[in-house]
């Protein structure tokens, strides 16, 4: 539909257009979402007991809000940083949004695999979209990657299908322990998160993060970083909520070892993070950990837990946005991708880099920003579970971030000479169109830490998930 | 009787009658022959989708000619697995059938149009002859005649290597064909019928053993070969490669799949799986077709992978793909034989979509080198798209047809706890995804972003784009097909 070549501004329009309008479609589902209501549509029969079926349920439409939200943000700033192949950008783009969306509103375990493959292809495009040998590179990588990935979840289904006898999601674990036995049930379990851990790049299947992120342009990788990394998350939210279920899971003993995975993603991503001099790599290194702090939190098996992890994700999809749309605006303006180059860029592109102070801020877990909220949330959790030794990680991670994010804005900001003139601080700072979606997403962290309990706010929806799954 | 009851006798008989005048009428105007034969092939679909109904209402549709009654006369059987075959022959000859038109009046020498036409109908006739025939020297007639059109159809050019290709392609076919009949020479000589039912009846009676299993190995063999399963599969990428490329798509789309389906009748039909007296060599040798199977599927993609030629990877491909079916076909379960079933259909659209789609490169620009396909994405759209999508449905990604094909496949191989099995098909799924994404990576991302659209001819394209659009289609709507073939497996398994 958008693949009209000649006319990219005509792609433009169509595209913005129906981001907004699946943003007006997912809105009237709002009510029933927060009532907990499961609405259900089967489209077609593909073979018996496997079908292609969509519902929406609380935790799914919070995906998909939050899918539509960070799109039409990243949208928005492509209009202005965006330059080349414009057609191509945009439709893959829009594709990925629907196949995104089809991920949060899948009614079973196919469907989702099927959009999940799908997405995994069609973000490719948009890794290689400079076209740079490290580009390609990077998406190479990125491909063996997810596509030796998509194999190992396409084992655990048929195993899944086999001994559970169903893909649905019921709201409840499909999987029994007194039919299908306690090695088996392992088996799927480290199937499954091996396979949808490499997209939420859990620490030893991270490899291809690091270089994706960089590579891709600023708006994509803040997508990628923001919701794409999430969608691995959320099939590991499927595969413990609806496949096996949070009492079956306490049974299996799997908390622990995930809990300890993920200890040593957030300290080691962040350790990696403190020695990368190129900020998209510094911060691609960040997404490791924050993400780990998403597993963290579901895998204390605690209802505050799964609060702050569930929340997390809407919370770490605006800080990281806010960073890399950011870092997007820094290189589009001054060119600079290295931290060591950045000094006093503060003075030349002040509201952007006040903008990525906050989300420094944020990914420290400062009182009055949404990483504080998260922080608290997990905290409880950890006590919540029994396991207070994690705070002490959740702490150290802090304490890492601040030596990470605060140095680059303490250089942009306090150091280097200052510009040549007063005509350079007048000039217009950067585009409109990308000045704002950053100006939003560090908006919204604030908002998101200060206004928690408002009603349509992700809090209110993660709590109605937590109580029906606990 | 009304005339639709001589609909199995016609579905063969009309194409062969066509390709018999064929060249009488390319005598007597030379652009006649394609309307003619495409009348003929489409005739014959007519027929072959006509029978659908009498299948699923009765399971077995028998005819026989003349009336004379079997075990003497011959005689037609078309069941589900016959009838779903001969669908697909119908379907993919004619779509390559149209497609050949614009490349074989470039590609071939003006007196050689008839001929092509005429081997093509009978390659196309006596197909459809093999797997609807109940009569097992009448498959060894029709097999002969569809290897030596084969044969032909490979050396048409005249090109030196085309026929250094064919020579190859005909000792090892030769060789195996003599297998088979020799295989059928010694159950003949003891069994004393050559309907397969009926010898089936007599075997079961027992008594025969010993010269009931090397009839089964001698049949095993000479199928192998024409299935190119590993290890004599080293005809099949040369003769795949430099045949015109409308003959290398219905070769790899339809001719090695006769192999299969001579498995299948040999080793479900003529002995039956309950059969008393050798089951030790029967699942002796099943087992053996599957890791041969099985390492189709891993060497063939390796050597894939490896390779510089686009047709020549192809050809590799589809040794993997056979594996696919094989491995499908050698669980004995009713889900790994569906699967098995299913990936002879998502193989035939997929791996026509790809010979065709490297015809209208050749057609258009002569580039054989995977390298230098860069930027076809930009000025051939539709083709390279048609790649793409052809390409979901080999890797085995949803929603494609090679996906529920896989699907049943793994499904098979849990049903008997087969794990290893498992592995090498998921690992060939990787090693696929590797071969095809290498192409799509070079017509879409590297390359020029200024060309201008320059396609190849509609009657090129529209064969190469349904194809691939049939292989979403049927990873949709798989129902549609499912239940068929979850009754022709039945049937298989029930003997």
């Amino acid at each position: 539909m958008l693949w009209n070549r000649r006319r990219p501004g005509l792609a433009k329009v169509v595209y913005i257009g129906s981001t907004v309008a699946t943003i007006l479609a997912i809105l009237p589902l709002y009510p029933r979402a927060l009532d907990g209501a499961i609405t259900t549509q089967r489209l077609v029969s593909i073979a018996p007991r496997i079908s292609l079926a969509f519902r929406v349920d609380t935790v799914g439409f919070y995906f998909a809000l939050l899918l539509g939200v960070l799109w039409l943000l990243c949208s928005i700033y492509s209009l202005g940083y965006i330059q080349k192949n414009e057609t191509r950008y945009y439709c893959f783009l829009s594709l990925n949004l629907s196949f995104c969306l089809g991920v949060a509103l899948s009614a079973n375990m196919f469907t989702l695999f099927i959009f999940y493959e799908l997405m995994t292809l069609f973000t490719y495009p948009l890794i290689i979209h400079e076209e740079t040998e490290q580009a390609r590179k990077a998406g190479l990588k990125y491909l063996v990657y997810s596509v030796s990935a998509g194999a190992v979840i396409m084992l655990g289904l048929i195993l899944q299908y086999y001994y559970g006898g169903t893909l649905s999601f019921l709201g409840h674990g499909t999987l029994k322990l007194s039919q299908v036995g306690k090695p088996i049930l392992l088996t799927i379990f480290s199937i499954y998160m091996l396979g949808f851990g490499v997209k939420a790049c859990i620490m030893p299947l991270h490899g291809w993060v690091p270089d994706a992120h960089p590579a891709a342009p600023a708006p994509a990788s803040a997508l990628l970083s923001g919701v794409i990394l999430k969608v691995g998350i959320f099939g590991i939210i499927r595969v413990m909520f609806d496949v096996f279920g949070i009492e079956l899971l306490k049974t299996l003993g799997v908390a622990l070892p995930m809990l300890i995975v993920a200890s040593f993603s957030i300290i080691v991503g962040s350790l990696f993070a403190l020695t990368q001099d190129e900020l998209k790599r510094r911060l691609a290194y960040s997404s490791v950990a924050q993400v780990a702090y998403i597993v963290l939190g579901l895998f204390l098996l605690a209802p505050d837990g799964a609060i702050g992890g569930l929340l997390h994700i809407a919370h770490h999809a605006f800080m990281k946005g806010c960073l890399f749309l950011a870092a997007g605006v820094i290189i589009h303006e001054t060119g600079k991708k290295k931290v060591s180059e950045m000094s006093g860029i503060g003075s030349r592109i002040p509201l952007t880099m006040a903008a990525f102070a906050v989300g420094a801020l944020g990914m420290m877990g400062i009182p009055l920003t949404c990483g504080f909220i998260t922080k608290w949330f997990l905290g409880l959790g950890t006590i919540q579970a029994h396991h207070p030794c994690f705070i002490a990680v959740l702490l150290i991670s802090s304490l890492l971030n601040a030596v990470y994010f605060l140095p680059i804005v303490y250089v942009a900001f306090f150091k280097g000479e200052s510009p040549e003139g007063e005509s350079r601080l007048l000039r217009r700072e950067t585009k409109r169109s990308m000045l704002v979606p950053v100006m939003i997403c560090a908006g919204m962290i604030i908002i998101l830490g200060v206004f928690v309990t408002v009603k349509g706010f992700p809090y209110s929806l993660v709590e109605v998930v937590v109580k029906a799954v606990f | 009787m009304s005339f639709s009851s001589h609909y199995s006798i016609l579905l063969v008989a009309v194409p062969l009658a066509f390709a018999a005048l064929c060249p009488i009428v390319g005598m007597w105007k030379r652009e006649l022959c394609f309307p003619f034969s495409v009348a003929g092939a489409a005739a014959a679909c007519f027929f072959i989708f006509s029978l659908w109904g009498k299948v699923i209402s009765k399971g077995v549709v028998s005819y026989t000619p003349g009336g004379w009654k079997p075990p003497l006369g011959i005689q037609i059987r078309i069941d589900y697995v016959g009838l779903f075959m001969a669908s697909i022959i119908g379907a993919v000859g004619l779509a390559v059938l149209v497609y050949s038109w614009r490349y074989v009046s470039r590609e071939l020498d003006a007196e050689k149009i008839p001929y092509y036409y005429t081997l093509y109908m009978l390659l196309f006739a006596s197909m459809l002859g093999f797997v609807v025939t109940g009569d097992i020297f009448n498959m060894f007639v029709f097999m002969e005649i569809f290897s030596i059109s084969s044969y032909a159809l490979v050396a048409i050019t005249g090109q030196r290597r085309a026929v250094r290709a064919a020579f190859k392609y005909l000792l090892m076919g030769a060789t195996s064909s003599v297998m088979v009949l020799l295989g059928i020479a010694f159950l003949y000589s003891t069994v004393g019928s050559l309907n397969m039912e009926d010898i089936a009846g007599r075997l079961a009676m027992g008594g025969y053993t010993s010269v009931a299993s090397i009839a089964l190995v001698l049949f095993l063999i000479g199928f192998a070969v024409k299935a190119a399963l590993f290890p004599v599969h080293i005809w099949l990428p040369d003769a795949h490669s430099i045949a015109p490329s409308p003959i290398s798509a219905v070769l790899s789309a339809l001719v090695i799949k006769m192999g299969v389906l001579g498995i299948l009748r040999i080793f479900f039909t003529v002995y039956t799986p309950g059969f008393a007296g050798i089951e030790g060599t029967w699942t002796a040798l099943l087992q053996a077709i599957a890791w041969c199977a099985a390492i189709s599927i891993v060497l063939a993609s390796i050597m894939a992978i490896i390779q510089r030629d686009f047709k020549v990877m192809i050809a590799y491909s589809s040794i993997a793909h056979i594996g696919y079916i094989l491995l499908g076909i050698c669980m004995l379960t009713d889900k790994g034989l569906t699967g098995g079933l299913y990936n002879i259909l998502a193989h035939a659209l997929g791996k026509g979509c790809f010979f065709l789609v490297a015809g209208i490169i050749i057609y258009k620009h002569d580039l054989r080198r995977i390298t230098s396909l860069r930027g076809l994405g930009r000025s051939m759209p539709v083709t390279a798209g048609a790649f793409a999508v052809a390409s979901l449905s080999i890797v085995g990604l949803p929603p494609s047809a090679g996906f529920i094909a896989k699907w049943y496949i793994l499904w098979g191989c849990l049903q008997k706890q087969h794990y290893v099995f498992m592995v090498m098909v998921l690992l060939g799924s990787l090693l696929s995804a590797i071969y095809c994404f290498r192409v799509v990576y070079y017509m879409f991302f590297v390359g020029s972003h200024s060309a201008e659209i320059d396609e190849g001819p509609a009657t090129m394209i529209v064969p190469a784009a349904s194809f691939a659009a049939a292989t979403l289609f049927f990873g949709i709507f798989a129902t549609l097909v499912l239940p068929s073939l979850s009754s022709a497996a039945q049937a298989l398994l029930a003997g």
